[in-house]
């Protein structure tokens, strides 16, 4: 067989409608894999052939489509499960998602209480350390005071006076520390008499006939500084009414002494 | 703007069609068919069943047409027609892009399926399958209209036409056609091919129109 006969013999029409043997079909198809122009000629009567029946078309009821898809679903249980896999997957994923996502909201919420937790702990130490630090300077203002009273009390020029009380205060004394060298008067009052609310012991220098404010002796302390006056003759302890006064009440003069 | 053109050209060439008529209209579906179906098809190997759908819309038509002329019974055409494309559905990995066209293998597929089912339904089986196709005549319950023919096949001369009803509408076998017409073999076989290459003439027509649109463009 050539191919003169192949196409004078309608064979090429007669394999494209299956009206040849398998054997002969196995020919055709050789030729046509062979010869290029063959094929060609052979594509436009397939092409010739599906116009013509494309132009003869005629529509099906749609029942028949949607029982065939209905057919292959039901029976195809490999795309069932095609389908079902990525589903499953994207569920996995999903999950390990929202188990993360909650993890780190649960993380989140903790730390968050953590903070809370460590920022009231440290209120509270700053606190305390404020606390502590007002204390630290209370004692460093005191060590200071007491120290300047130390110094005065040590120093070797330091005059000691002791000024021993008249029948208003019958046991009562005071001993003054005056040094003219640093210009610092310092008295113990340990043993004077408690006063009441509303009076307090008031010191005074005698200059020149003229009674000049020490200071109101204070009631908390034991050992305390007063103002040292330059050119006093004498040291002089009255009764006042608390806070203080301008001038000395002279008839509760309780103590004094007279200065080298 | 690529889009735009390319829609415009769309909305242009379809626009023509319908100015024209039913057989250019049928020959530029056919025309977009071919680009479309290779990746149909790869899809439907790889059992998508929205290729068979797609696949189906595109060729049921045709098909239906070829099963109703042939068995001349709409529910068994009906039934025949969803088992042609559960056959495709199942045997898609068996199609040979190198052989020939995805439609004549739907085709052949149809056509041995309803050429069975002539045989097995014929109580007096006969091995000639022309006696078969003369007895079905008798049972026919379908619309007369179902077995007219359209498009440019109408235009061809009585003999060409009948030809071509015999072998490509009928299923009769060249051998089995020839007696029908009552011709000898060779000039049935030379009538197939006048009737080819006339179609081939006017399809050819509608392209150079179709490509006349084109350029107009």
């Amino acid at each position: 067989m050539d191919k003169k006969t192949l196409l004078e013999n309608g064979l090429l029409e007669q394999y494209l409608l299956g009206e040849l043997n398998a054997k002969e079909c196995e020919q055709i198809e050789q030729f046509l894999a062979s010869d290029t122009e063959l094929k060609t000629y052979f594509d436009q009567l397939e092409q010739d052939f599906e116009t013509l029946g494309l132009e003869n078309a005629i529509t099906p009821p749609s029942a028949i489509k949607s029982q065939l898809l209905d057919t292959i679903t039901s029976s195809s249980g490999t795309s069932k499960v095609v389908e079902l896999k990525p589903n499953t997957n994207s569920k996995w994923y999903l999950g390990i998602a929202a188990s993360v996502a909650a993890l780190l909201l649960v993380g989140s919420f903790w730390l968050y209480n953590q903070l809370n937790e460590v920022k009231q702990q440290l209120k509270t130490v700053e606190n305390e350390k404020t606390e502590l630090n007002d204390k630290l300077n209370e004692l460093n203002q005191q060590i200071e005071d007491e120290t300047a009273l130390f110094a005065t009390l040590v120093h070797p020029d330091t005059e000691q006076y002791i000024l021993k009380g008249n029948t208003l205060i019958p046991n009562g004394k005071v001993v003054s520390y005056v040094n003219h060298e640093t210009k610092s008067v310092v008295i113990n009052t340990e043993r004077l008499p408690e006063l009441d609310a509303e009076h307090d012991y008031q010191m005074w220098a005698d200059v020149e006939g003229e009674m000049i404010n020490m200071g109101v002796i204070s009631k908390d302390s034991n050992l305390m500084a007063m103002n040292y006056i330059d050119h006093a003759e004498s040291l002089n302890i009255t009764i006042e009414p608390a806070g203080g006064n301008d001038h000395p009440t002279v008839e509760k003069l309780v103590t004094n002494i007279y200065l080298n | 703007m690529h889009l735009f053109v390319f829609c415009s050209a769309f909305v242009y060439i379809y626009t023509g069609l319908y100015v024209l008529d039913e057989q250019s209209l049928t020959f530029g579906k056919s025309l977009t068919l071919m680009q479309n179906d290779n990746q149909l098809i790869q899809q439907l190997q790889n059992k998508d069943e929205r290729a068979l759908s797609l696949l189906y819309d595109n060729y049921a038509g045709a098909i239906y047409s070829v099963i109703l002329k042939m068995i001349k019974d709409e529910g068994k055409a009906q039934n025949l027609l969803q088992d042609t494309f559960m056959t495709v559905w199942e045997k898609a990995e068996s199609y040979d892009a190198t052989k020939g066209r995805f439609y004549t293998w739907i085709y052949r597929i149809a056509k041995n399926k309803v050429l069975n089912v002539l045989r097995k339904t014929d109580p007096l089986i006969q091995t000639d399958d022309f006696s078969v196709y003369n007895q079905k005549e008798d049972a026919i319950s379908i619309d007369a209209e179902y077995l007219e023919l359209n498009g440019a096949v109408t235009q061809l001369e009585a003999h060409h036409k009948e030809a071509i009803e015999l072998v490509y509408f009928k299923g009769l076998t060249h051998r089995e056609a020839h007696q029908e017409m009552d011709v000898p073999l060779g000039t049935f076989k030379s009538y197939v091919r006048q009737a080819l290459k006339q179609l081939r003439e006017s399809y050819t027509k509608m392209l150079s129109l179709l490509l006349l649109i084109l350029n107009a463009l």
